[in-house]
């Protein structure tokens, strides 16, 4: 066991602040500038690395490895618009070209905020060649971030509009973030950002429980899951595949997240046609 | 040319009388105190006054600037501001340590706003307090306009509106906010503000000063963070820093950055001279020692200079002094209520408006007089005073010359007063008048690589940005710090990057203010409220709010219902009960490790490492006024426990034996000198409160002295049992001063090193005491049966200080 780590701990506590639970593991010497540990650390002998790690045999994770530490995932979805041109008033827009649309959602390390969260999966899908393509990126190491981050930035065209669930105020800041730490520019500024949550909202609030993607996806599209792994418990999942442990959460991870893409295609079409619906009726009223 | 003497009584029944013209100078009221109050007065200080020494506007300062300085009455610079303008042109870090009132905030304003407006450079300014943070950017604002400027001036605090933050960010030139912000706010979200970091020139961080002990090494741990971001975006700012007057302004200011730093010290700014007077409240009873109240001396020495038409300030140490003596004073001078208020009061508790009020009246010199807090120590700029009293000592030399700071006009001379109370700092300030005077102002202590503070920031700084292989943080490796953090499961370690992986955003469980998040706080519950009336330490908090226990706030008595430890709670309720508590604590020490030692007269004096374990057993009911012991109440919280560094004094058996007459004579003696060289170590470190704690033992934690019931030292077994101090071989009492930090604070090492000076005036503190046996100004309360005892304590204290002392 190791002075140091033990009397920092030590030290913690005395300060009235609650303990960690972890165990206690050796570390390597060292760290010149804490002057009376120092005295201590003269006495002790270096020893090896050893970080408690869980080791599982379940470690697939599906797709390829498109560079170091990043996996994609593509699949396709029988799935088209009716037709090129979607109906934009739903969201007080101009008609919408199916072909431009990208609809995305990020997997994160938490709600927290700032710059110690990132994102470790972003599911994108758009429509091609007459199907949903739902391509996922998910990293696998911490190092496969820049990578990750270049992919999806290379799925965005000039004329791509975006298309999210409360990706506004969360998923494209967050991305913000993590495409300026890895110096690496801002492709979602400056783009047409169509947030589904806000007209869900004008039309759905109070109807039922929330207005949470889930909520309506089973509500409003009649879309049942099975074995949905929670949100909440997404970075966990991950956290866990990265030190060792099972992928069998992270699959499932990945299976909630492509379901929320293409709930976001489906919603989109839900809400345009129901607006269009209204607003030609209120029209030819006399 | 004199006006007769009028009695307030007078002014209600004639018409408006023109006030009495200013005496000619400070000098003469400062005469007429000295010779009527001769006998309360224990030393007299004159400060020179100073020439102008000023130099016309340099060249290079741009255009655009010179006309806002011109507009504002500006056309030639002081020496320390022309001094401070071609220091930061030349590229370097600057800290301006001159004296209140010399036109500092120009020093920095001038580089700042000259880059703002040619080179849409940026710069980020930290003041501790909202309220200067409000003056400054009022200042900026008029400059920018006097100039036509085109700089674009922010507050960024909790109080900036969310939908103002993002232009703020994205548009701000100069954003003033304040360490805890930074900390909190803007360094976690740093991506949101890249473009502000990548054009950073300059950091300007006024009253530094402030910044010291525990708050001090918070404040460098960010600061270091700070630059580990401008780092990160291509920028290294300059940093101009401001002081007070301190002994050490430039090694501070090095410490806090890490940088090498230009000191400026010598102000250009004219003064008249300055008369300071020490005053000791006049003996009113000789048997006990009992003085007359700092209150009435106060009360009476603002009543003089007033009517003598010196514009008075006088700074009380608490808000409820503040309004005692506002009260006293308007009394006399605001008597007629059809007349504008001639006295005011000035607290941090009063709403801004009301406080903007006041200062506006005091530049504007139409109030005579002020009663207010620390609250107006810091720059608030409220114009010329005349005069300052002091209602007790603020703690530290540099906190009172701070003060006097505030009188002092360009020519006329100035009047300050420092008035003591009976608190032992107080008296033994006052009784040594050559300390005062000799005095260098305290030196500014840091200790930012203290443990567990380092650890807060390490693990803010991993959230901020993720830690490369073999990167430092400041000067210290970070790596045991990031293998425990990986331990609690805060970063994730993959090829010698360590990052961030928790759903958790550490800024918000770091207070600057202390070490971890120990603090208790005060909830008031009497009448179905809850309201916070006070926060206390970790460490105070077994001492001072067990269930039972009184706890004042304010000279109002609350009484302790209920503890919540691990919720970091007291529930209280006013109370009316007619005693105070006291606890009953014990402190055992055990060394741990010696680092240094030296000799100290027929003794040694250490340096090293131990480990307390402090205990409150109990706690007395003591009746006011006549001090009975009325009864004892249970006390039953854990135990605390430390790893400190700590200062020890030790006498050898030999000197023991030949000194006293019997053991619990020496161990009596050893606790009045423990009293004494705590009173003297704290005055030599500027220690805070609580960062210095004493304790008298023995090195193998075997017994710990405690004074008993009877006020005698006794010796406790490790269990607690009263031992008898004739049993065991092995008699080394120990006197300690410990830092009250897990990993110390960096306390102990400079006594260590002044060991000899601090015994040395201990020695005088209590031979020079006036008391007969023994009080809390020397060696610590003494009742009354010892002093009639053969050798009082004050004697046996004497006696082992100076076996310690130097020959």
């Amino acid at each position: 066991m190791s002075l140091t780590l033990a009397r920092l701990q030590q030290l913690k506590r005395q300060a009235g602040a609650a303990p960690s639970s972890q165990d206690l593991t050796p570390t390597r010497a060292a760290t010149p500038a804490i002057d009376d540990l120092r005295r201590h650390l003269r006495r002790r002998a270096p020893s090896t690395d050893a970080v408690v790690r869980t080791v599982s045999n379940d470690r697939h994770v599906p797709g390829t490895e498109i560079a170091p530490g990043l996996r994609l995932v593509e699949a396709r979805l029988p799935f088209a618009p009716p037709q090129d041109w979607i109906d934009g008033r739903f969201d007080r827009r101009d008609a919408l070209d199916a072909r431009q649309l990208m609809f995305f959602d990020t997997e994160t390390t938490g709600l927290a905020g700032g710059s110690g969260t990132r994102a470790f999966m972003i599911g994108a899908a758009d429509w091609f060649d007459g199907a949903l393509r739902v391509r996922q990126l998910l990293i696998t190491a911490m190092a496969g971030e820049a990578a990750m981050l270049d992919a999806f930035r290379q799925w965005l065209r000039p004329d791509t509009v975006l298309v999210s669930y409360n990706g506004k105020c969360y998923d494209a800041p967050l991305l913000a973030t993590r495409f300026r730490l890895n110096r690496m520019g801002t492709p979602l500024v400056d783009r047409p950002h169509v947030d589904l949550l806000y007209p869900t909202r004008r039309r759905y609030r109070g109807r039922w429980e929330n207005c949470r993607l889930a909520t309506i996806e089973r509500r409003a599209l009649n879309v049942v899951r099975e074995d949905d792994l929670p949100g909440s418990e997404a970075p966990a999942a991950w956290l866990s595949y990265l030190r060792g442990g099972s992928a069998l959460n992270l699959r499932r991870v990945l299976a909630h997240n492509d379901r929320d893409v293409a709930t976001l295609a489906e919603l989109l079409l839900h809400l345009s046609q129901l607006s269009a619906m209204e607003m030609d009726e209120a029209a030819e009223l006399p | 040319m004199s006006q007769p003497a009028r009695s307030p009584s007078d002014l209600s029944v004639f018409p408006e009388v023109a006030r009495p013209r200013p005496a000619a100078d400070g000098r003469a009221l400062a005469q007429r105190l000295e010779n009527k109050y001769l006998s309360r007065i224990t030393g007299v200080h004159t400060v020179p006054g100073r020439p102008e020494r000023s130099v016309a506007m340099p060249d290079d300062v741009p255009p655009g600037v010179v006309q806002a300085l011109a507009a504002r009455g500006i056309d030639r610079l002081y020496s320390h501001q022309a001094d401070c303008w071609h220091a930061v042109r030349r590229g370097e870090d600057v800290v301006i340590a001159t004296a209140t009132a010399s036109g500092k905030s120009l020093c920095y304003l001038l580089p700042v706003l000259a880059a703002a407006s040619t080179q849409r450079a940026k710069a980020l300014f930290l003041f501790p307090t909202k309220a200067l943070a409000q003056d400054q950017v009022a200042e900026l604002l008029e400059l920018n306009a006097a100039g036509n400027l085109g700089v674009r001036t922010f507050t960024f605090d909790g109080d900036t509106p969310g939908d103002a933050r993002q232009a703020i960010r994205l548009h701000g030139d100069i954003v003033v906010s304040n360490p805890d912000m930074l900390h909190q706010g803007i360094l976690p979200h740093h991506t949101k503000w890249a473009q502000f970091f990548e054009n950073l020139r300059y950091v300007v961080i006024d009253e530094v000063h402030s910044y010291r002990g525990v708050f001090g090494s918070h404040v460098a741990n960010v600061i270091r963070r700070l630059q580990r971001i401008c780092a990160f975006y291509g920028s290294k700012p300059q940093f101009i820093l401001c002081s007070a007057t301190i002994g050490n302004p430039k090694a501070h200011a090095e410490a806090l950055t890490e940088r090498d730093v230009t000191a400026i010290t010598e102000s250009g700014a004219p003064s008249g001279d300055k008369h300071v007077l020490l005053w000791n409240p006049p003996v009113v009873n000789p048997d006990l020692g009992l003085r007359a109240s700092a209150r009435s001396q106060s009360n009476l020495i603002a009543r003089l200079t007033i009517r003598a038409g010196l514009k008075t300030l006088v700074f009380a140490q608490s808000r409820l002094m503040v309004e005692v003596l506002t009260k006293y004073l308007k009394d006399v001078f605001d008597s007629d209520p059809r007349k504008p208020a001639r006295i005011r009061s000035y607290r941090g508790g009063y709403l801004p408006t009301e406080r903007r009020e006041t200062e506006r009246a005091m530049r504007a010199g139409s109030i005579d007089g002020i009663v207010s807090t620390s609250a107006l120590e810091l720059g608030v700029d409220i114009g010329a005073l005349d005069a300052v009293v002091l209602n007790g000592y603020p703690g530290s030399i540099a906190a009172t010359w701070q003060r006097f700071g505030r009188a002092g006009r360009r020519k006329q001379a100035s009047v300050g007063v420092l008035v003591a109370s009976s608190d032992p700092l107080d008296q033994y300030v006052i009784r040594h008048p050559e300390f005062f005077a000799n005095a260098s102002p305290e030196h500014a202590r840091i200790h930012a690589d203290q443990p567990v503070i380092l650890l807060d920031h390490i693990r803010c700084a991993a959230f901020e940005l993720p830690f490369q292989a073999r990167e430092l943080f400041g000067p210290v490796d970070p790596q045991v710090y990031l293998q425990l953090l990986a331990e609690d499961g805060v970063v994730h370690n993959e090829q010698d990057r360590w990052e961030w992986i928790a759903d958790s955003y550490p800024a918000n469980a770091v207070s600057l203010r202390s070490v971890a998040d120990g603090n208790f706080v005060v909830v008031d519950r009497t009448d179905g409220r809850q309201t916070i009336i006070a926060e206390v330490d970790f460490s105070s908090a077994p001492l001072t709010l067990y269930e039972g226990a009184i706890y004042m706030v304010q000279a109002t008595p609350y009484q302790v219902e209920k503890l919540d430890w691990d919720g970091r709670k007291a529930f209280v309720t006013r109370t009316h009960v007619d005693y105070y508590t006291d606890a009953i604590d014990y402190t055992k020490l055990k060394v741990l490790e010696r680092f240094d030692g030296s000799p100290a007269g027929r003794g040694t004096c250490h340096h090293g490492e131990v480990h307390v374990v402090r205990r409150v057993a109990g706690y007395k009911k003591i009746r006011y006024y006549t001090h009975e012991n009325i009864g004892y109440g249970p006390v039953t919280l854990p135990d605390q426990e430390l790893h400190t560094t700590s200062v020890w004094w030790q006498l050898p058996p030999a000197v023991l034996e030949s000194e006293f007459a019997s053991r619990q004579e020496a161990l009596d003696g050893f606790l009045g000198a423990g009293y004494a060289l705590h009173v003297v170590a704290k005055l030599a470190v500027m220690a805070e409160g609580v960062d210095l704690q004493k304790a008298v033992g023995d090195g193998n934690g075997a017994w710990f002295a405690s004074a008993d019931g009877r006020g005698r030292g006794q010796l406790r077994g490790a269990g607690e049992e009263a031992l008898s101090l004739e049993d065991g071989e092995r008699f080394m009492p120990t006197v300690y001063l410990y830092d009250n930090y897990p990993g110390g604070v960096g306390l102990s090492e400079p006594l260590h090193f002044r060991q000899r000076e601090l015994v040395q005036r201990a020695v005088e503190l209590v031979e020079r005491c006036d008391c007969k046996a023994g009080c809390p100004a020397c060696v610590g309360p003494v009742l009354a049966i010892d002093e009639d005892a053969g050798v009082a304590p004050r004697g046996l204290a004497l006696r082992v200080l100076k076996a310690l002392a130097p020959a």
